[in-house]
């Protein structure tokens, strides 16, 4: 086996820096208050996202949202969610520690991800996220553009995720 | 693999994303104390297993998250049609049933 | 030897010899042979020897349906392969291939007895031979059998390839490369759809690879092909890929693709995968596979020489070889006249075309006459002559059904042709019906359950004009289903070769039938005699005749032998071959690797291995792990010198006299939150939790609604509507997806929401009468102390200054505190401690010792003391029903007549009258050791382990009536053979009264 190759010139796989992640369980009538308390108007379809700089929303299930922040943020929206709680019932879970965040990016980074993941890629919408499976672990998969991705797996599935990208790299780049 | 169309995410997807779960339609009775043994049973046991068009509930459960019926005829293994949990099975009369 | 190779012919590259060896010996060919077309161009036809009767075969095809040139390959190191198709092998210098079933050489087989004993190894020999006598079966028959069967020898090193596997999606999947496929990838291409086409052999042209002189659209066939690749390349929305193989075509348009990366390269780049698996979905397919043809049945007919007419033009056309100099051509199809005037035209003298049918196009045979071909009508071929190579062919007029006088052509190769089967193998795997087409005399598509098109021969169509229109209409079809438009191309075919024929069942002889070794299967050696004798001894359907005599159950699935086995069977049972029906197809379309199979699945990836955020520091520290559900646990941490005994004895010392740290991150954890969290906690566990305070906890018990205990764990209430449930570690995705189901489909009226934390939190257990002392000066903002935080209560505050949720709970029976922190904290937290903890001589324990520490208190372990049929009662835990609790999930079952019967199995203590006896665990017990075989066994034993804090062994097991059998005494079988007597206790051995909880 040669050395480990995480990247060449048509992708490149990287762990990205921790954030602050929230799961937000909300009935869908009562989102509004979600979108003011987070200052994002939440997406409602499931699968789309909105960003606006460090914040983030994606919405993956009919009642659930992923929520992404600075880590400094935490403990503020935390707090903000739990004086809305009395008057609106919902959940918010931190999950900052719970995935690993990895990133997969350059022309080749659906070629990769296609390795293991069943979807058909290409149809996915840029902005968007959608929970799936890569290989045997279940995943989110971000989109931020083209070419770019982000996939966010449970801690201990990140040796078996990233070993196998780091495969997959490999394979690609002997260009077979 | 079949691709399963998910009501709740309103796409066919890939049946690597989805768990079967049983048998549809069968509501734990409201004040199971209620029945009797044989009524117990028939409610824990007892199911249809069908051959042809057949409810049963699936998970997309590496997607959304959501438990919802479908109808699937066993013979082919195809899926007729899914709908959102809660919602009545579908009339099918009238469609051409699955080869 | 002899030099085969035909100048200017072929597309093999003559600049770029190649060397490689079959049996020892070195053999030239080109860049771009196959190993057959190179073994025929230095004259060697003999390439192996059959399955049954090791009779010497050469190759028959030229494609992947070859059923008798199988070799050996090995590429190298650890890289050997058996039965590898010679004509689909490509050469390259180094490539080493060895002929198989033979021994002690090709030429020279001592298994070929088994052709002389024929008689012995007809249709069904295995169930008549080897039925008497019944103590032969296991000494006698299976070895024998096992020795002798099998095709080639298996590796028997592990295989150091790697294999890769992606998925793939597009619009049109073409398969198949031949005029209709091209056609068809043109015409969806040129639309803009997203288009694959692939093709199992090295070079995309099909048909028109082997058919150089027609001439398309005002070009030369090979010209014509050269411009349509380029177009296609051309294309950004059209992706090419050949020798790859369409194995298998499963629901909804999915296809299973294997593609050869590397097999055919004498330098492979370093890392590369050997073959990837392709999964495609394609929202239409078409299938352009083409047509097989298949052999004539007559005696002597697998002897090395006879081949069939069109692999003959392949080798001629595409590899520049001419596999006889002196061939017959033996026909009932015009197809094989085209043959012989190829081969002819490249210098052969074809001593004559022997045609069955009386009738024969004169254009045909004005052509023949014009090369001086002598043609024989109406005939039958009743031998060949020759062992190692065929050497005269003996045929016969046949008139009025009555066959005449014989005559014997000389001759060094006997080109046949019985008819074309349309390949409809991966149409076969949808369930689409094939309907037989008496004009065309095959099985046709039907009806079909995909979004597939076939085109070309595949429907029975001949001719490349024929193939290159139907290619395009599918192409178009494809494209308008997909709600895009696109024309039909029109193509210009001059020079086309068209033509029909017939299909028959095995030749008529002038001589014994049943003396005819008229091979229908040669992969495994059936005849048509064999199939015969099975319609004889009553096999009336074709499923049964296939397996009675095996016809096309070899690795080639019969591509080559089914229609002519049906045609024969069907003559057997005097119907029409409609009526006898057609086998499944399945797949794989061609033998697949394991390796492609498994793709990635192999060495650390052969499955999942969850790790936790301390599993590093357990590795630096010399942990044996045992794996629990998809994780890796450590184990037991062995000392210099240590076996598991010593260690988990000294772990479990340390922790009862002074402190142990655990890893129990991997303990299942979920956040049920929401205004109705309690009454949904209600509803699921057995306890009440209506009164739990916030900031105690409590053992809960989860049952299935058939009232067997499903899962255990403790759950803590940090606030009113918010509840930290912990579930064991195997069954923390059942127990969520559990709730999720009720949550969602039985009470979607209920305000809560449920979260996985699992993963959020790394959780660290200490345990020992010290565990406070170590933990307290690390703990801001809550007391610890025992009059603060009792027993089973928790609370948010920071531990190391890592923010906390701290419980204080025991599954050891010792002081206990559990410290969850934010997993990325975890392996910091642990090693604060652990070096805290020198000074209580602090020792890290895995899951064996917390098993036997738990052991020691009767603690039970959900999935060990229980298996799905056991009730709490039953697991002594009853007192964990909430009894005033109208419903929860299993309650009503609790009442069921078999769950309130006696006899049940109980959960109680075993004590070994020999402390020093360690029981089994999984052994079986009964009350009566002299009762007469066989034996009731009234339980098993669940636990059993060393306890070194009392000195002795304990065992629990579930036992019927157990809690009436107090103090009786039970016998247990161990490994050795002997039986150990115990006595039933309770199950709390150590510490009953829980005293030790409250050390200050």
């Amino acid at each position: 086996m040669n050395a480990p190759v995480t990247s060449f010139d048509a992708v490149s796989v990287a762990v990205l820096s921790p954030v602050a992640r929230f799961n937000l369980r909300i009935a869908p009538a009562d989102l509004a208050v979600a979108s003011k308390v987070f200052g994002l108007t939440l997406p409602t379809k499931i699968g789309a996202g909105v960003r606006n700089g460090d914040r983030a929303a994606y919405c993956i299930g009919p009642d659930e949202w992923l929520l992404h922040a600075a880590e400094a943020d935490q403990t503020a929206i935390m707090s903000s969610f739990d004086a809305a709680r009395a008057d609106t019932p919902h959940s918010i879970t931190v999950l900052s520690d719970r995935e690993i965040i990895i990133g997969i990016t350059g022309p080749a980074a659906i070629d990769l991800l296609s390795t293991c993941c069943p979807l058909d890629l290409s149809c996915m919408a840029v902005g968007g996220a959608k929970r799936t499976v890569f290989d045997y672990a279940q995943i989110v998969l971000i989109r931020d553009g083209d070419d770019a991705f982000r996939l966010e797996v449970w801690r201990s599935f990140f040796p078996h995720v990233h070993g196998l990208l780091e495969i997959g790299v490999r394979e690609l780049a002997v260009g077979l | 693999m079949l691709l399963i169309q998910c009501p709740y995410c309103d796409d066919a997807l890939p049946e690597l994303e989805f768990a079967y779960a049983g048998e549809a339609h069968i509501d734990r009775p409201k004040d199971p104390s209620a029945l009797s043994d044989e009524e117990w049973r028939d409610f824990l046991f007892i199911r249809s297993n069908v051959k042809g068009v057949h409810a049963e509930r699936w998970r997309h459960i590496n997607g959304c998250g959501r438990f919802f019926n479908a109808l699937r005829d066993t013979v082919s293994d195809r899926f007729v049609t899914t709908y959102k949990a809660g919602e009545p099975r579908p009339d099918l009369s009238g469609k051409e049933p699955a080869q | 030897m002899t030099d085969f190779r035909v100048e200017g012919r072929g597309r093999v590259n003559r600049a770029k010899p190649v060397s490689f060896t079959f049996d020892g010996e070195t053999y030239r060919g080109f860049e771009g042979d196959t190993v057959a077309s190179a073994l025929l161009a230095n004259g060697v036809h003999l390439m192996g020897r059959s399955f049954k009767y090791h009779r010497p075969r050469g190759v028959v095809t030229a494609g992947s349906d070859e059923p008798n040139a199988l070799v050996g390959t090995t590429r190298g190191k650890g890289r050997f392969e058996p039965n590898t198709r010679a004509t689909i092998q490509e050469i390259y210098t180094g490539l080493t291939t060895e002929s198989q079933n033979k021994w002690p050489s090709l030429k020279f087989d001592l298994g070929a007895i088994n052709d002389r004993l024929y008689m012995l190894f007809s249709a069904g020999f295995y169930y008549k031979t080897f039925m008497w006598p019944r103590s032969f079966w296991d000494s006698v028959y299976e070895p024998l059998i096992r020795k002798a069967a099998g095709l080639g020898k298996a590796p028997t090193e592990v295989d150091p390839d790697h294999y890769a596997s992606r998925y793939l999606h597009c619009d049109v999947l073409v398969i198949g490369s031949g005029p209709s496929g091209i056609a068809a990838a043109l015409t969806a291409g040129r639309a803009g759809s997203k288009v694959v086409l692939v093709d199992e052999a090295a070079e995309m042209g099909g048909t028109l690879l082997s058919e150089p002189s027609v001439s398309i659209d005002g070009q030369p066939a090979w010209d014509w092909l050269a411009s349509a690749m380029a177009e296609l390349d051309a294309m950004p929305n059209v992706r090419r890929m050949t020798r790859t193989t369409a194995t298998g075509y499963y629901h909804q348009n999915m296809i299973g693709m294997v593609q050869k990366l590397t097999d055919h390269m004498g330098d492979v780049p370093e890392g590369a995968p050997r073959e990837r698996m392709w999964r495609v979905r394609a929202k239409e397919v078409v299938l352009a596979q083409g047509a097989i043809e298949r052999p004539m049945v007559f005696d002597g007919n697998d002897c090395p020489g006879v081949m069939l007419a069109g692999a003959a033009q392949t080798f001629l056309n595409r590899f520049g070889v001419l596999v006889g100099k002196q061939p017959v051509v033996l026909t009932s199809h015009d197809s094989a006249w085209y043959s012989a005037f190829d081969m002819a035209d490249a210098g052969a003298k074809v001593v004559a075309i022997v045609d069955t049918r009386e009738s024969v196009p004169q254009a045909l045979q004005n052509d023949a006459r014009a090369r001086g071909i002598p043609i024989h009508l109406g005939q039958t071929a009743t031998a060949t002559k020759g062992r190692l190579r065929v050497e005269a062919l003996r045929i016969n007029p046949v008139l009025n059904g009555k066959v005449g006088a014989g005559r014997v052509l000389p001759c060094d190769a006997v080109l046949v042709c019985g008819g074309w089967t349309p390949s409809l193998h991966l149409f076969s795997h949808t369930k689409g019906t094939l309907d037989w087409d008496a004009e065309a005399k095959a099985y046709l598509p039907g009806h079909k359950t995909e979004d597939v098109h076939i085109a070309g021969a595949g429907r029975g169509l001949w001719g490349i004009a024929a193939a290159l229109e139907d290619g395009t209409k599918a192409g178009a079809d494809a494209v308008q289903s997909l709600g895009g438009s696109a024309g039909a191309a029109t193509f210009e075919v001059a020079d086309d070769r068209t033509g029909s024929g017939i299909t028959q069942k095995e030749l008529p002889t002038d001589r014994s039938p049943g003396k005819a070794k008229a091979f229908v299967d040669f992969q495994n050696d059936v005849t048509a005699k064999d199939i015969r004798l099975a319609v004889r001894e009553g096999m009336k359907s074709i499923e049964h005749v296939k397996r009675y005599t095996t016809n096309g159950m070899a690795t080639d699935q019969g591509k080559l032998s089914n229609m002519n086995g049906l045609t024969i069977a069907a003559d057997a049972l005097g119907k029409e071959a409609p009526q006898v029906g057609l086998t499944t197809f399945r797949p794989p379309y061609t033998p697949t690797t394991f390796g492609a199979f498994a793709g990635y699945h192999k060495g650390a990836h052969f499955e999942v291995t969850r790790k936790t955020p301390i599993d590093d520091w357990a590795e630096e520290n010399g942990a044996e792990y045992e794996p629990v559900a998809l994780w890796r646990r450590a184990w037991y941490f062995p000392q210099a010198g240590e076996d598991m005994h010593k260690a988990v004895a000294r772990e479990c010392k340390a922790t009862r006299e002074s402190v142990g740290i655990f890893d129990a991150s991997t303990l299942g954890k979920i956040e049920v939150s929401g205004p109705d969290a309690t009454e949904f906690m209600n509803r699921m566990y057995t306890n009440p939790w209506t009164k739990l305070g916030v900031g105690r906890a409590r053992y809960g018990l989860l049952l299935g609604e058939d009232g067997f205990i499903r899962d255990d764990g403790v759950i803590g209430r940090m606030r009113d509507d918010l509840f930290h449930v912990t579930t064991t570690t195997g069954g923390a995705a059942q127990v969520l997806n559990m709730m999720e189901d009720y949550l969602q489909t039985e009470w979607p009226d209920l305000k809560v929401w449920l979260t996985s934390t699992t993963e959020e939190w790394a959780t660290i257990a200490l345990n020992g009468p010290n565990a406070r002392k170590l933990l307290q000066p690390f703990v801001d903002g809550a007391d610890i102390s025992a009059d603060a935080m009792p027993h089973m209560s928790v609370v948010e505050c920071t531990v190391a200054g890592f923010p906390s949720r701290l419980f204080r709970i025991s599954f050891t029976g010792e002081l206990g505190f559990e410290i969850n922190v934010p997993a990325r904290h975890g392996r910091a937290l642990w090693e604060k401690l652990w070096e805290a903890g020198q000074q209580y001589d602090i020792c890290p324990y895995g899951t064996e010792t917390m098993h036997v520490l738990r052991a020691e208190k009767g603690f039970i372990i959900v999935g060990q003391d229980t298996d799905g049929t056991v009730t709490p009662e039953d697991a002594g835990i009853g007192w964990a029903i909430g009894k005033k609790k109208l419903d929860f999930v299993g309650k009503r079952s609790l009442d069921r007549p078999d769950i309130v019967a006696k006899g049940r199995k109980q959960l109680v203590g075993l004590l070994t009258d020999d402390p020093k006896t360690v029981l089994t665990e999984g052994a079986q017990i009964v009350a009566d050791p002299n009762q007469p075989k066989p034996m009731k066994m009234i339980g098993h034993v669940t636990s059993s382990y060393w306890s070194e804090v009392l000195g002795r062994s304990i065992a629990m097991a579930l036992v019927e009536g157990g809690f009436d059998r107090m103090d009786d005494r039970l016998h247990i079988p161990t490994e050795t053979g002997g039986t150990v007597t115990a006595k039933v206790t309770g199950t709390q051995f150590y510490d009953p009264a829980g005293e030790r909880l409250t050390v200050e």
